[in-house]
């Protein structure tokens, strides 16, 4: 699971659950492998990133490496900054370990870097 | 010399098509002459007809029997008498050029002509038909033709129709009973309700008019919307008509007679006709042919108030919607079961199976702009995903192994139930759901998934649904899953005849469908068949097809959307819509 697509989850489909945002993270195997770079395209999907979930979730896997606390202004023509947003978006892929409902607890578990989000029937 | 040469030609030839004829239906050659013949190397398989071997052979005497064996290039015929059928030997075998490209028959005599199981049948009527001959005189059939003067152009491919009363809408395969018609069944009909055996007062005609090498398909009229009786009145020619249920009845229906179906023949048997230009039939005089000529049919019938409950279940489209699942617990089992579990099982093959993406989907997913977050909800083995290097693609499906064959292609996924997405309202651009929804087992349930897939988009968003259409035959054109049957590629098909059925809980039972037919159904078992080691196994997966116009209106009703494309492709309809601000 990469960090963009946690970026984008929630577990507010809980019936119990009124933001379910941001998932906690418990990574117990990271990977990280490199993908293409594109400056052009990184560029598009920063305005629809919460950026400080992005941080945050980086950070409490140990992967930050030196991405900036905020989004810097001008950022489409920033490189550098591109690359680091690049990198933790898209390079950075938790293989195994579970994601964790903020208001509840419920641990959804990540299994070859697929996430389980299936809710039982009693949890809608 | 020469002569004698091809003479032990033709007879060695001879003894290796007894010898395929032996191996293939049983039946015994002989040398010794009887009523019985053989035509060893040429039969229904290779497009003989009974028509052809009446028009050749009914000169060498009285012909008793003509049978094609399904499936088989071989025919049996058989005579009066021995010299009728030595007679056909001699003048026939190895010198009529009737097999295929052109080539010579062969000919055998044989001691008896083999037991055919589904052989068509002569002779018997199903039950609750009857045929009343000579039911108008010829003055009267001349006023009756008068009155339907078909303009050129409002008609049907394959014949011209006319509607009286009401319109059969071909589309629907139902009548609109809020709508009649202006013009009721002309006044000229009413003589014929007083000579009818039985009280009975249509309120529905259609007039059909076929020209030689014109039929109709094999159908049931649909229960929902008319009564028991249906009359039918052959004029200007005769024509034969085929019965189905477990056999095949053939029935003569003369010019000028009365088809009575009432009962099991109405409700449960098909009847159609065979578009040919010659007709064949069978009676104690024996086997006969005769050219068609242009036949009119007037079909009356009574619009029925309310549903169907006849006892003819499985043909009856009002017993089987009102079957609908009710309860949200047994829709979840239904679909726990014959959806989510059966995918794990089929997941290898049927990704296998998945690897062409649909053209006008490829065409959606490659619009996109650069930078877009595309959701496919109901990703499969990611099919549509990699034909566009610039956006983000998420996929999400209910099937564990689907996933990890999608995650082992390189692509990202979640493992989640459409009604119930984890994800951000308004997080993605684009949202293809493809052949996921008709899995759903109530409209709440297919609505529910939708509005999902709402929330999840921007304002601004479009979504691409497709859905499995219970019209699999439209504007004349077969989908790819009909004509992926190498058996259905030439004939006309309208419906099968679904005999199995298989209860899901709370006193619901399922039909399962046959496949690569039409289907007669809304809420239907498909069968996917799996070559085990040793054995093929059968898994059903649940399936609601959907009715033309009912993905549009399911999404219409959901408000904040507006309907960009609705279109029929390939056996789906599908719905390309935008999310609104309101």
């Amino acid at each position: 699971m990469k960090l963009l697509t946690h970026n984008m989850l929630t577990s507010k489909c809980m019936k119990v659950v009124t933001v379910g945002y941001p998932l906690g993270i418990n990574a117990s195997d990271v990977r990280v492998s490199e993908v293409d770079f594109n400056p052009d395209f990184v560029a598009k999907i920063i305005p629809k990133v919460d950026w400080n979930v992005l941080y945050n979730a980086a950070q409490s896997i140990g992967q930050l490496e030196g991405l900036p606390k905020d989004v810097v202004e001008n950022y489409e023509n920033d490189h550098e900054f591109l690359k680091k947003a690049h990198h933790a978006l898209l390079e950075i892929d938790i293989i195994n370990g579970e994601l964790i409902c903020p208001e509840t607890g419920r641990k959804f578990p990540i299994n070859n870097g697929i996430p389980n989000l299936l809710l039982n029937e009693d949890e809608v | 010399m020469e002569s004698n040469n091809s003479r032990k030609k033709l007879i060695k030839k001879l003894r290796k098509h007894q010898h395929t004829v032996g191996k293939e239906t049983g039946v015994v050659c002989t040398d010794s002459p009887t009523k019985n013949l053989v035509i060893c190397n040429t039969g229904q398989i290779n497009g003989l007809t009974e028509e052809i071997i009446v028009e050749h052979f009914e000169k060498y005497g009285h012909l008793d029997r003509v049978l094609l064996v399904p499936g088989k290039s071989c025919a049996f015929l058989s005579y009066k008498d021995t010299s009728s059928a030595s007679e056909a030997l001699e003048a026939v075998s190895g010198k009529l050029n009737i097999a295929q490209d052109g080539k010579p028959i062969f000919l055998s005599f044989v001691e008896a002509l083999p037991e055919i199981r589904d052989a068509k049948i002569w002779g018997r009527l199903p039950p609750g038909l009857r045929i009343i001959t000579n039911f108008v005189s010829e003055e009267e059939e001349a006023r009756l033709l008068a009155l339907c003067q078909f303009e050129d152009g409002g008609s049907m491919k394959h014949r011209l129709v006319k509607h009286y009363g009401y319109e059969f809408r071909y589309d629907i395969n139902n009548v609109d009973k809020e709508k009649p018609l202006s013009e009721g069944i002309p006044q000229e009909c009413d003589f014929l309700w007083r000579r009818l055996p039985f009280e009975f007062r249509p309120n529905q005609l259609t007039i059909n008019r076929y020209n030689p090498g014109q039929g109709i398909p094999s159908h049931v009229d649909t229960h929902s919307a008319f009564g028991d009786p249906i009359l039918s009145l052959s004029l200007s020619s005769d024509v034969v008509m085929e019965f189905k249920k477990d056999e095949t009845i053939c029935v003569l229906l003369p010019r000028r007679s009365l088809l009575v179906m009432a009962g099991e023949s109405r409700y449960e048997w098909t009847h159609g006709i065979v578009p040919r230009t010659f007709d064949f039939y069978n009676d104690e005089g024996g086997c006969h042919c005769f050219k068609r000529g242009v036949r009119v049919s007037f079909t009356f019938r009574k619009i029925r108030k309310g549903g169907c409950n006849c006892s003819y279940k499985l043909q009856c489209d009002s017993q089987t919607a009102t079957k609908i699942i009710e309860s949200d617990l047994l829709a979840h089992k239904l679909e726990n079961q014959h959806v989510h579990d059966v995918y794990e099982d089929i997941a290898g093959h049927f990704s296998e199976t998945r690897h062409t993406p649909w053209p006008n989907v490829l065409n959606f997913v490659q619009k996109l702009e650069i930078g877009a977050v595309l959701v496919d909800v109901g990703c499969g083995n990611g099919k549509y995903f990699g034909h566009n290097r610039q956006i983000v693609e998420l996929g999400t499906d209910r099937s564990f192994k689907l996933n990890n064959l999608c995650k082992h292609r390189g692509f990202e996924v979640f493992t989640g139930n459409c009604l119930n997405l984890p994800l951000k309202n308004s997080s993605a651009d684009a949202v293809i759901s493809i052949a996921v929804i008709h899995h759903l087992s109530t409209p709440e349930r297919r609505l529910k998934a939708l509005k999902e897939i709402v929330r999840i988009l921007r304002i601004g968003g479009e979504a691409l649904i497709y859905v499995w259409a219970k019209q699999q035959i439209k504007n004349d054109e077969k989908s790819t899953y009909i004509k992926q049957d190498r058996k259905n590629r030439k004939k006309e098909v309208i419906g099968s005849v679904t005999k199995e059925e298989v209860s899901v809980g709370e006193g619901v039972t399922l039909p399962v469908h046959t496949n690569r037919a039409n289907f007669t159904h809304s809420d239907v078992l498909v069968p996917w068949k799996l070559k085990g080691e040793e054995q093929e196994r059968t898994f059903l997966r649940f399936y609601h097809v959907f009715e033309e116009g009912e993905l549009e209106s399911l999404c219409q009703s959901i408000g904040n959307v507006s309907i960009v494309k609705s279109y029929y492709d390939q056996g789906n309809y599908c719905v390309q819509f935008v999310k609104n601000n309101k």
